[in-house]
């Protein structure tokens, strides 16, 4: 493919990871309020949302200048994150080892959410982040498994090489599972929005911010659902299209794993609107249970299976 | 025989209430053999009593010696025939202007014999104290159902309850002087004294990190203020601090409302059970002016208070399914909710403060048009509500919220005197619909309902309780209106007797409501008690958090349905007799100006 | 309050393109404020005084419960002011049930909110009834006076001889009292005795 070709889909990948996000929020708003027999928001209304906190100045209760660097720390990582991925078959930056950046950028958003809220001197704000921390614990490792699995069947570490070859196992199958569960769990949407539980810890980790900051946190949190989600679908699409080397190719997938996502997001909303939140015992215990099978299920891969 | 000082003048009245007729001029021996247990509780204290006497129909009073108080609460309480008695609660009244003492008087409902409303009873255990000296021996050491009833009055009229297990301040703000007790009758009204602020928190147990939720929380709507000590995230103990809704309205009040005024104010102590309240007052007032109100009228009044329980649970599960984060549950209910709403605007002129009741009867016949349509909505809701309450417990993690959380065992409901579908999922089978003799102003005697009962204690229990309420009461609409009789809607109200007292009751969907009314001169209202159901209930909830999640807070806070601003805001309007003293527009504006920037 | 817009009304007024777009597939919430929600015939909204058939008579007054009514005397002027304060109205229509004339009209008006406090106080001023004897204002209305004489039958109007001195005030009734037997009896009762009867009527 030509550099311009490669340069436009770059571009769309930005476009994608810095627009789409809120609306994608919209989507399931709308879709949630459907389930509920409300009207709903507009698509436009997280947007309007993040706009007027980007408007407004924060408060900020402490002197620690992590609190204030924290939310931009997790945009940047959520949004490197969303750029180390596949759109249709360029990845905006390309650094060989792209799976284990990805994994590593994206718990930095979780990481930096957890350490701002310990940043203050808030009961709310430390029990949210003891909650992030377990979650992150428990789902991490499971995480690592799995992509572990991904990366010993494709034998590499490159998620467009990993993409690339892919072969069917039943192992892989098993993995793709455990994976929706476990990038669901990381996304953090109900039932497992256990951090921010807003009616029993009050925001959790956020609950100090406002304004300005809590926007750009808020918009971390999409980009890196958004983020996830991209992942998942790639995974779902690309290897099963076989070799892209046409631009016109190239498009089709991007379309494909556009259509996808969104399709996608309304699914995740309608779980979210059929479920209480769970407490952290459960989820800790789920977690628990989700990694030993992820442990057979690489036992399965390294078997060949 | 036994003679009492002033027999003769206290039975002057008819009771027309009672079954067997007229019973005018009962003496001391028919008073207590008219129901069980009198007669056994007057030989046990003899000595300490000093008189007593009906009060009206179902409600007997014995005056004893401030003495032995404890020991004749716990002798009601405790008895061992009579299961499913409680302490209700107390009421403090400064006497002084009409005899120099002021007056301490619990009272307990009587359970001789569940749901059965002409065996049981309420007795009263009037105590007076000299002015000089008012204490009594505290109950609350024995019982915990006594230990906010007696700071109470502790922090309202300064009595002193010797041996209080934990006289903290309750219901005074923090920064209300020492020494100045609002409810005495020499207390002016607009005084408003203020001193340094003073904070009593419980202290902090070994190794654990306090929590404060509140006082303004997500989970909880109103104002209220629980600091739970936890271990990680496990609660260890809880310390409560609420009464932030308490605005003193009584003094505010004084001297200016006629007894069908209040009537109005009684149904804005609270937001979702108004009614409930009106129609205790109403009977409070209806037993003293000693009417009888037309049956039409009682069949109405039933009907709004069902038609209010209706919707008060679905409300209710609504918010628990909401503090769960099941949103999705949240709004299904409220809109299930929705047309009970609209049915009653129709009814009454109005979704909530129906404005339906006066002394006396209800203001609004129910046309026969509106009967159709009132049975439509029944339908629609018992309909909706099943399909409802089939989705919200087949989901998952609904249940795994609700079940085994906020375990509160018999003992302890019982020990608190926990009210309403609180007790019952706790196994306590008590309803105050049956209960007790409502039927001089509702037609609970005339249909038939069953009560549910649980033995689990847990949310999930809660739950259920309600759920199963709610279609009894559909069913209970429905037969009110297949019953329904025709007749007046009301009857004029005379005179009301002076110093007189009584008691109105209802079982509102929290649980028993109980108003107190003693009359003054010129059909004025001596001293108006209220106590609302969540007043029982709170208490126990620090018992029901031990041990569980922070996470499970909010929801096991939830499950008694708390009222905070019923507890809190109109504890008592107490309306002063003679005295007029409306404070005018003009007078309102000076003080708006004076304390500008205070308030 | 019945010329100026309510706050909620003026809302209604500004076009939002949503209003049409969604008020045709619309589930259970609707765009209120910007549409008008239906409001039953039996909905106790606020109270309204028809100035016409007023007389003052302070009866809705009384029955209030939170003092939504006040009424005051301006002996000076002569006039006597009926005040309605919407916002303090628990709108439990017992004015409405209690007015003899039904001046009180009940109307569904709930949306009151607005951005000026005046816009929620109605005033009717009453004259008060001139007493030509000792020059001085009664305590009632010429329409209170003028509504008793239309409801009383014929009879007791003249029994009491109501027709002359039902617009004075109470001294100048006693003195007329007293007057008149003295007339008749000629002088034979000590005065007060006189004006103690004359009171009782
Ligand atoms: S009761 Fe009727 S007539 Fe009398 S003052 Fe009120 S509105 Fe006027
Ligand atoms: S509706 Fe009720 S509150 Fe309003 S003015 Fe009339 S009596 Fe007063």
């Amino acid at each position: 493919m030509e550099t311009t070709a490669k340069l436009a889909f770059s571009f769309i990948g930005v476009l994608l990871t810095f627009l789409l996000p809120p609306y994608l929020d919209g989507i399931a708003r709308r879709v949630k309020a459907r389930l509920q027999y409300r009207r709903g928001p507009p698509l436009m209304q997280t947007w309007y949302d993040l706009n007027k906190l980007f408007s407004l100045p924060s408060v900020k209760p402490t002197k620690s200048a992590l609190f204030t660097w924290a939310p931009y720390l997790a945009l940047a990582s959520a949004v490197i994150g969303a750029l180390l991925l596949p759109y249709g078959n360029v990845v905006p930056i390309d650094i060989g080892f792209n799976l284990v950046v990805f994994f590593y950028v994206i718990l930095m958003v979780s990481v930096f959410l957890m350490l701002a809220g310990l940043t203050v001197q808030n009961a709310f704000s430390h029990l949210g982040s003891a909650r992030e921390m377990q979650i992150i614990l428990t789902v991490e490792p499971l995480i690592a498994i799995l992509y572990g699995v991904l990366a010993y069947n494709a034998g590499s570490l490159n998620i467009s090489d990993i993409i690339a070859n892919l072969h069917l196992t039943p192992s892989l199958v098993m993995t793709y599972v455990l994976l929706a569960y476990a990038l669901y769990v990381e996304s953090g949407f109900m039932p497992f929005d256990i951090a921010e539980a807003e009616q029993e810890v009050i925001g959790g980790p956020l609950s100090e911010y406002s304004g300005r900051l809590l926007g750009v946190f808020y918009y971390a949190i999409y980009i890196k659902r958004f983020a996830l989600l991209w992942f998942f679908v790639s995974l779902l699409v690309l290897p099963w299209v076989g070799p892209i080397n046409t631009t016109l190719k190239a498009a089709e997938v991007l379309a494909v794993q556009f259509l996808l996502t969104v399709a996608l997001y309304p699914v995740i909303a309608s779980l979210e609107a059929t479920n209480a939140r769970l407490r952290i015992d459960h989820v800790v215990k789920m977690n628990t249970r989700a990694f030993f099978a992820g442990i057979v299920i690489l036992a399965i891969a390294f078997m060949g299976w | 025989m036994v003679t009492t000082r002033d027999l003769e003048a206290h039975f002057e009245f008819e009771c027309r209430a009672c079954e067997n007729g007229h019973c005018r001029k009962a003496d001391v021996e028919t008073i207590l053999s008219e129901r069980k247990g009198l007669k056994e509780f007057y030989e046990a204290f003899k000595e300490h009593i000093k008189e007593c006497k009906r009060m009206t129909y179902g409600q007997y009073m014995f005056v004893i010696d401030r003495e032995v108080l404890p020991e004749a609460v716990l002798w009601w309480h405790n008895h061992p025939e009579f299961k499913e008695t409680h302490l209700s609660t107390a009421v403090g009244t400064d006497e002084r202007p009409l005899n120099g003492k002021f007056v301490y008087m619990p009272f307990l409902n009587v359970q001789v014999e569940p749901q059965n409303m002409d065996e049981n009873y309420w007795v009263f255990l009037k105590a007076y104290m000299p002015a000089d000296d008012p204490s009594f021996p505290s109950v609350a050491a024995k019982l915990p159902a006594a230990l906010w009833i007696e700071r109470e009055v502790k922090d309202l009229l300064g009595f002193n309850p010797v041996g209080h297990p934990d006289p903290r301040r309750l219901i005074l703000p923090e920064d209300w002087p020492e020494g100045v007790y609002p409810l005495r009758k020499d207390m002016d009204y607009r005084h408003s004294p203020m001193a340094e602020v003073k904070t009593e928190f419980k202290e902090k147990p070994e190794g654990t990190t306090l929590v404060p939720m509140g006082p303004v929380h997500m989970g909880i709507e109103e104002p209220a203020h629980f600091r739970l000590f936890v271990k990680g995230e496990e609660i260890v103990d809880v310390d409560y601090r609420g009464f932030y809704s308490h605005r003193g309205i009584e003094k505010t009040g004084e001297g200016r409302l006629t007894y069908n005024q209040v009537l109005f104010l009684a149904e804005r102590i609270c937001g979702i059970c108004g009614y409930q309240h009106s129609v205790s007052y109403a009977m409070a007032v209806e037993r003293l002016a000693d009417v009888e109100i037309p049956d039409r009228a009682r069949y109405i009044r039933t009907l709004m208070l069902e038609l209010e329980r209706i919707h008060n649970h679905l409300l209710w599960v609504g918010i628990a399914a909401h503090l769960v984060g099941y949103d999705t549950g949240f709004m299904h209910a409220w809109r299930i909710r929705e047309p009970v709403m609209w049915l009653v605007e129709r009814l009454t002129g109005n979704r909530k403060q129906y404005g339906m009741n006066i002394v006396g009867g209800v203001r609004r016949d129910i046309l026969d048009y509106r009967k159709e349509e009132i049975l439509k909505v029944v339908k629609q809701i018992r309909e909706e509500t099943k399909k409802f309450i089939d989705i919200a417990l087949n989901t998952n993690t609904f249940i795994k919220r609700a079940e085994g959380v906020g375990i509160l065992p018999y003992k302890i409901a019982k020990a608190y005197s926990v009210l309403g579908p609180t007790a019952r999922a706790s196994g306590r089978r008590i309803d105050t619909r049956l209960d007790q003799a409502t039927k001089t102003a509702m037609a609970y005697n005339e249909v038939d309902f069953k009560v549910p009962v649980y033995k689990e204690g847990d949310v999930l229990a809660r739950v259920l309780v309600r759920m199963d309420e709610l279609f009894e009461s559909l069913w209970i609409v429905e037969q009110l209106i297949d019953q329904m009789p025709g007749g007046d809607i009301m009857v004029p109200i005379g005179d009301l007797p002076e110093y007189e007292e009584a008691l109105g009751f209802t079982e509102a969907h929290r649980g028993e409501v109980v108003h107190y009314v003693m009359t003054g001169e010129k059909n004025k209202v001596y001293r108006w008690k209220v106590r609302a159901p969540t007043y029982n209930n709170l208490p126990a909830v620090p018992e029901m958090l031990k041990g569980y999640h922070v996470a499970d807070a909010p929801l096991i806070i939830a499950s008694i349905d708390p009222c905070y601003s019923c507890t809190e805001r109109v504890q008592f309007v107490d309306v002063e007799t003679g005295k007029v003293k409306v404070l005018t527009e003009a007078e309102f504006n000076e003080l708006s100006i004076k304390y500008r920037g205070v308030f | 309050m019945a010329e100026s817009l309510s706050y909620t009304e003026k809302l209604k007024k500004w076009n939002r393109f949503e209003v049409e777009k969604f008020s045709k597939k619309a589930p259970v919430t609707t765009p209120y404020p910007f549409i008008d929600i239906e409001k039953p015939p039996e909905y106790r909204g606020i109270p309204h005084i028809n100035p016409e058939k007023c007389i003052g008579c302070g009866a809705c007054v009384n029955a209030c419960p939170p003092d939504a009514l006040i009424l005051e005397w301006d002996k000076k002027r002569g006039v006597k002011r009926l005040t309605f304060n919407a916002a303090r109205c628990i709108r439990c229509h017992r004015c409405v049930e209690v007015c003899p004339t039904g001046a009180m009209e009940p109307t569904n008006i709930f949306e009151i909110a607005t951005d000026n406090k005046e816009d929620l106080v109605e005033v009717v001023e009453h004259k008060l009834a001139y007493c030509e004897e000792c020059g001085e204002y009664l305590d009632f209305t010429e329409r209170q006076i003028e509504y008793v004489k239309a409801i009383l039958p014929k009879e007791i109007i003249d029994m009491y001889a109501l027709e002359d001195r039902i617009g004075l005030t109470q001294e100048a009734k006693m003195r007329k009292t007293v007057e008149k037997l003295r007339e008749t009896e000629g002088n034979a009762y000590p005065a007060f005795i006189l004006v103690k009867k004359g009171g009782e009527e």
